[in-house]
């Protein structure tokens, strides 16, 4: 009996032994990426107890910063400016965890252990953040929601040199403030009710929403016709309010039956849209859909903030048996999507000579000892189109504000290139006359030495007027937005 | 002839005992010091209060246990104690991190159950009368284990009727009861031992035993579906039929009729499927039945090889204090803690191990072995439950979990070891006495 007692002791002794492996397997091999692991509330909690660096604005401006707390947490995330930057640093929450800048530049933020300089130190455990410099020009911020008013809608403006985004606005938006509250019950009620509002106030619609371009697309036609057939910049198209299309017995109407025609300066200072189906047409799918792809549709812009979608142009292969959709997608309709970053980099790309650089709101990270320890280069994103291209495109922009449907953008002394559109989105079911559509501008300026690239969506709502057009409603936001990075008088 | 009071002097009990109380204290300094870090974890600019009635609780009421055994088991060992004071201890102080309510009631069970250590010390002079009063002590575990049943008194918490309410007390008798039966089987064993280990063939009577705890252990699974406790006694009893018996038989047919177990079991209870099916991949049911497991595997992964500090990391596993108080320690005391801990758990066994090594007497003997085989099997399994080597099969941390019925039903298991550990070293020490 006494073997077998010591026998069943060192059995005892082996599986403890296994215990003690699969213990270092879970605390040494394996730790860091358990610790690490999303869905790991113990170290989000952690974090949560830590100090954050603040987001600032290009000048200076505050965006979020932690403070000391009472509650359990010790540091409370704060966002003086309420919902006005909302869209940018996303909110910073224990239960949803986090959106925006403070998603995207989480390990900066987030508090470090500081290396001890005195003895002390080494028995207090003290925390260093960086602090996040953007792009953001908070004057720009503010006239873009002041402009929107109670319009849904988004705006993004750009340098068109460097890519940095200037502005960034989504209306209706939300407070992130009480997505960081340390109470849960504010916290939870906060998140229903934005998630229960049919405004979808978290949405960021700059980036994440793809609306019909209309036609803002139109610049992208126009380039097309330099880079693959520039014949057809010479064509001149008979004065027409509705053009056959192939392969149906469907007609393309011209926006409230209206006629027009001419060459292509007339085409897109009115934005004939007869004369561009045509030119769409004639320039085919395929060189279509590789100017768009040159200018980013099809792709994610590279931004640095989490939840961009790419803009849609359709395939070559769609069109082959569907030549009426090429018609269509010529003017920005048909399966044509773009968000507001996308067209505001269209505009940028002209506005910059052929060359979109890379959209980003990092401007540079800041130690917690005010050295710089990380500066944003520019980069290049795509290479859209040639200069020449660039500059004849943009030249016929010009021409929009000056005698086209972008008059009233206009600014004494500055020279402004922009585009309107105006998708009709019930335009399929040939009822473009009734009020519903998704109302759009696209403009740089001053052109030359272009400061600010700009898009803005207004896409249908209620509350709009009959015949709502671009720019009737995004052309006052333009305006006031070129007006204030110019520094000029609306 | 040696008289009484030569007894005392021939005997190493005061030796044992002077080394009681110097582990003893050692024991009460460690949990002191946790205390005090967690404390200051919790509080940074707290004031302590080191007249906390709990703690001093927790760490006289052991002191108390010495003074019964120096004078109601003097020739006991002298480490089991002082390993348990040492886990209870250091489970209070996790157990108040976590949860401070819960920590009173853990000082308090404390108090119960060392008091029902004294009780047993006391009434067990002698392990024998154990044997004796086998049947009475059959009917009392098996009257426990079916009083969850009962309507107005039993609760079904998590699928599983374990528990017993008299008034704000709850309790699940389960744990006095497998002790009970542990040695009302023990004592069946060594009555038909020799008959066990002679017969050949087949027979049914031979197996008669082996079927009659299994199908304990399956009426158990299926009433109560407490899976943890048929497999804990099942266990328990092939091992000890096979030392007591030395036939490989019983540890064959018990592998086989465990198998047989396991798949009527899974087919019957859902819970088995689903705990094999968590333990296989827990990611799968992250939101749902894997949840805990997964967050268990994310504290021992903070934890890391010196964890975050007692009270400075905020464990988010369910039911921390209790089925995973263990990933508790392993995030706030890394691999460092928590291997601490499991030597703690092999010291314990190992001294078990050393008196049933030691004891004078057959029952006493395989007795002491059914007592360390139900501590090393209930440690060993919560734990690979835990750190996922094993399924989960919902058993307690044996000293450190929190738990009143855990905690007052390993007191009593300790007092029968101390006793046949204190009859067993009297003997030896007279015999070496009168040899030498």
């Amino acid at each position: 009996m006494r073997r077998r007692i010591t026998f069943v002791g060192a059995l005892f002794l082996l599986i403890f032994a296994i215990l003690f492996l699969q213990l270092n397997d879970l605390q040494i091999v394996k730790a860091s990426s358990l610790s690490d692991a999303p869905g790991n509330y113990s170290a989000v909690i952690k974090a949560f107890s830590t100090p954050r660096g603040e987001i600032l604005t290009a000048n200076g401006q505050v965006m979020a910063m932690t403070v000391p707390s009472k509650s359990q947490y010790k540091y409370q995330r704060v966002y003086p400016h309420g919902s006005l930057y909302s869209d940018v640093t996303g909110y910073y929450s224990l239960i949803y965890g986090t959106s925006g800048l403070e998603y995207e530049y989480n390990q900066y933020l987030q508090g470090k252990i500081a290396v001890p300089s005195s003895l002390s130190q080494l028995f207090s455990k003290s925390y260093s953040t960086d602090s996040l410099v953007t792009t953001i020009s908070s004057k720009l911020q503010q006239t873009a929601y002041q402009a929107l008013g109670s319009l849904k809608g988004a705006v993004v403006a750009l340098n068109p040199s460097t890519g940095a985004v200037l502005a960034m606005a989504s209306n209706p938006t939300y407070n992130p403030a009480p997505l960081a509250s340390p109470s849960g019950t504010t916290e939870q009620n906060a998140w229903k009710s934005y998630n229960a509002n049919p405004q979808q106030p978290l949405l960021n619609r700059a980036i994440s929403r793809a609306y019909p371009p209309g036609s803002t697309f139109k610049i992208v036609t126009t380039s097309a016709i330099f880079d693959h057939d520039p014949r057809l910049a010479r064509v001149n198209f008979p004065p027409v309010s509705s053009i056959a299309l192939p392969q149906t017995t469907h007609h393309l109407h011209n926006y409230a039956y209206e006629v027009c025609g001419g060459e292509l300066p007339v085409l897109l200072a009115v934005s004939c849209d007869t004369g561009f189906a045509q030119i769409g047409l004639r320039l085919g799918a395929s060189n279509l859909h590789a100017e768009a792809e040159n200018f980013g549709f099809n792709q994610v812009p590279p931004i640095d903030l989490p939840g961009a979608a790419a803009s849609t142009f359709p395939p070559v292969s769609f069109f082959s048996q569907n030549l009426p959709q090429l018609a269509f997608s010529a003017i920005g309709q048909g399966d044509d999507q773009a968000t507001a970053l996308q067209m505001a980099l269209v505009g940028a790309g002209i506005a910059n000579n052929g060359t979109i650089m890379a959209p980003h709101l990092l401007s540079r990270i800041i130690s917690g000892q005010d050295s710089t320890i990380l500066s944003y280069q520019p980069k290049v994103w795509k290479v859209a189109t040639s200069p020449s291209t660039a500059q004849k495109v943009a030249q016929l922009m010009v021409g929009v504000v000056k005698s086209g449907t972008a008059a009233g953008i206009a600014l004494p002394g500055i020279e402004i290139a922009a585009k309107t559109g105006t998708a009709q989105t019930t335009l399929t079911r040939h009822s473009n006359i009734v009020g519903q559509s998704d109302n759009w501008m696209v403009a740089f300026a001053p052109v030359g030495h272009p400061k600010i690239a700009i898009a803005v969506v207004v896409p249908k709502q209620a509350g709009l007027s009959a015949n709502p057009t671009g720019a009737q409603y995004a052309g006052p936001i333009v305006k006031a937005m070129i007006a204030a990075a110019l520094g000029v008088k609306p | 002839m040696a008289t009484t009071e030569q007894v005392r002097i021939r005997t190493r009990g005061y030796e044992r005992r002077r080394r009681e109380l110097e582990l003893l204290i050692v024991a009460d300094i460690v949990t002191i010091f946790a205390w005090v870090l967690g404390f200051y974890g919790l509080h940074p600019n707290g004031h302590i209060d080191f007249l906390n009635p709990w703690l001093t609780i927790v760490v006289l009421v052991p002191l108390g246990a010495h003074v019964a055994n120096r004078h109601l088991a003097a020739d006991a060992d002298a480490i089991l104690l002082p390993l348990a004071t040492l886990l209870n201890g250091l489970g209070y102080v996790m157990i108040g991190v976590l949860d401070p309510t819960q920590a009173h009631l853990q000082a308090l069970w404390t108090l119960i159950s060392v008091f029902a250590y004294v009780v047993c010390i006391f009434f067990v002079r002698n392990p024998d009368s154990l044997d004796r009063y086998r049947y009475l002590l059959a009917i009392l575990g098996i009257g426990l284990l079916f009083s969850p049943m009962l309507p107005g008194i039993g609760e079904n918490i998590g699928g599983e009727r374990l528990w017993v309410h008299l008034g704000s007390l709850s309790f699940q008798p389960v744990e006095v009861s497998k002790l009970l039966l542990a040695i009302f089987l023990t004592s069946l064993l060594v009555e038909k031992r020799d008959l066990l280990a002679r017969l050949r063939g087949g027979g049914l009577r031979r197996f008669g035993p082996i079927a009659l705890t299994f199908g304990l252990a399956l009426a158990i699974m299926a009433v109560e579906k407490d899976v943890g406790f048929a497999l804990l006694i099942f266990v328990t009893f092939v091992l000890v039929m096979w030392i007591g018996t030395g036939n490989r038989i019983y540890l064959l047919f018990g592998a086989v009729t465990f198998v047989l177990g396991l798949v009527v079991g899974g087919a019957v209870l859902p819970q088995v499927h689903q705990r094999i099916s968590v333990w296989l991949d827990p990611w799968k049911h992250a939101a749902t039945t894997g949840y805990q497991l997964i967050q268990a595997q994310y504290a021992f992964g903070i934890g890391g090889l010196s964890g975050t500090g007692l009270g400075l990391s905020h464990p988010t596993v369910p039911v921390a204090t209790s089925d995973f108080i263990f990933a508790a320690f392993g995030q706030e005391l890394g691999l460092l803690g928590t291997s601490a801990i499991i030597i703690s758990f092999l010291l314990l066994i190992g001294a078990g191990l050393r008196v049933a090594l030691r004891a004078h007497g057959e029952f006493s003997s395989l007795l002491a072995m059914t007592m360390t085989i139900i501590l090393a099997l209930q440690t060993f399994f919560i734990l690979a439950g835990v750190i996922r080597v094993l399924p989960l099969t919902g058993m307690t941390l044996p000293f450190l979990a929190y738990g009143g019925s855990s905690l007052l039903t390993n007191y009593i298991l300790l007092a029968i070891l101390m006793r046949i550990s204190h009859r067993s070293n009297q003997f030896n020490d007279l015999r070496e006495g009168t040899t030498g």
